[in-house]
């Protein structure tokens, strides 16, 4: 448990016993000290814990574990693991280019002002999906894939500006920019999660630490 | 005095016993990854704090509207 988990529950935890108080001997409020106490344990506590509850559970909903505790991720997991650099999200994975805790958000959020929060109401829907209708199979983005996540890590990389691929046409790389030549559905790097693929995959094992 | 004590301490009591639960629902869903537990949360656990916040107010309003029996 992180430090900050053990706080909240530290404070769920207070805010019951100082509730569990006021249930069993509520004439305490008669007084003043005890119409404080009740404001307190009745009001600022639940807020507190409510809001420290909330906070957690979104930044817990970026990790990946989360995000694959779905079954209809599993493969999709997988894929994070195939021994293969031409996978994208696997070479992104297995060489730490995104954060292995957090790479499902990392990569399927949008840079934007309310991506955050668009990401979340999205994943609402999934839910609903999940349980009262049908998850589309395979999954599907919702839009096409927009360079900009791409380019939130990469713009002004090495890698990124000078590959050659990227400069043998001068014209290649503001294309790319102004997302009117896609990372992902161009030939260049198509090979994204193709789950279909998985059969035939051979799978990296982390190492032991 | 005394019914009006009763009622608002009655009120305390059920605001007490929804946050509670409210407050339960929210350490069990903190231990649990997945989904589904955000909305329990949201949903089961939120609503009972709603609830109990709102009865504990509502108890502090009726306590200052009606007149002292003294």
């Amino acid at each position: 448990m992180t430090g900050n988990a053990t706080i909240l529950v530290a404070v769920i935890l207070f805010s019951i016993v100082l509730i569990a108080w006021l249930v069993l001997r509520p004439s305490i409020t008669a007084t003043r000290g005890g119409k404080m106490l009740a404001f307190v344990a009745l009001l600022i506590f639940p807020v507190l814990s409510g809001g420290m509850g909330v906070n957690r559970h979104i930044e817990h909903s970026k990790t990946t574990n989360f995000c694959l505790s779905c079954h209809v991720m599993e493969d999709y997991g997988k894929s994070l693991r195939v021994d293969d650099r031409s996978f994208v999200p696997a070479t992104h994975f297995q060489y730490n280019l995104v954060p292995r805790d957090q790479a499902c958000y990392t990569c399927h959020t949008d840079y934007t002002m309310y991506g955050d929060v668009s990401a979340k109401l999205r994943g609402l829907k999934h839910v609903y999906a999940y349980y009262l209708g049908r998850p589309s199979q395979p999954i599907k983005l919702y839009q096409p894939y927009n360079n900009r996540e791409c380019l939130h890590c990469h713009l002004g990389a090495r890698g990124f500006e000078e590959s050659e691929a990227h400069t043998k046409d001068p014209q290649t790389l503001s294309r790319i920019k102004a997302n009117q030549l896609s990372c992902s559905t161009t030939e260049c790097h198509n090979i994204i999660h193709n789950v279909g693929q998985l059969k035939e995959a051979t799978f990296w094992k982390e190492q032991a630490k | 005095m005394k019914t009006q004590s009763t009622k608002i301490e009655r009120r305390i009591r059920l605001a007490g016993m929804l946050l509670i639960a409210g407050l339960l629902v929210e350490l069990v869903t903190l231990r649990w990854s997945h989904p589904t537990a955000f909305l329990f949360f949201l949903l089961i656990g939120g609503a009972l704090m709603a609830l109990g916040i709102a009865i504990y107010l509502l108890s502090l309003v009726s306590a200052e509207n009606k007149p002292s029996l003294e």
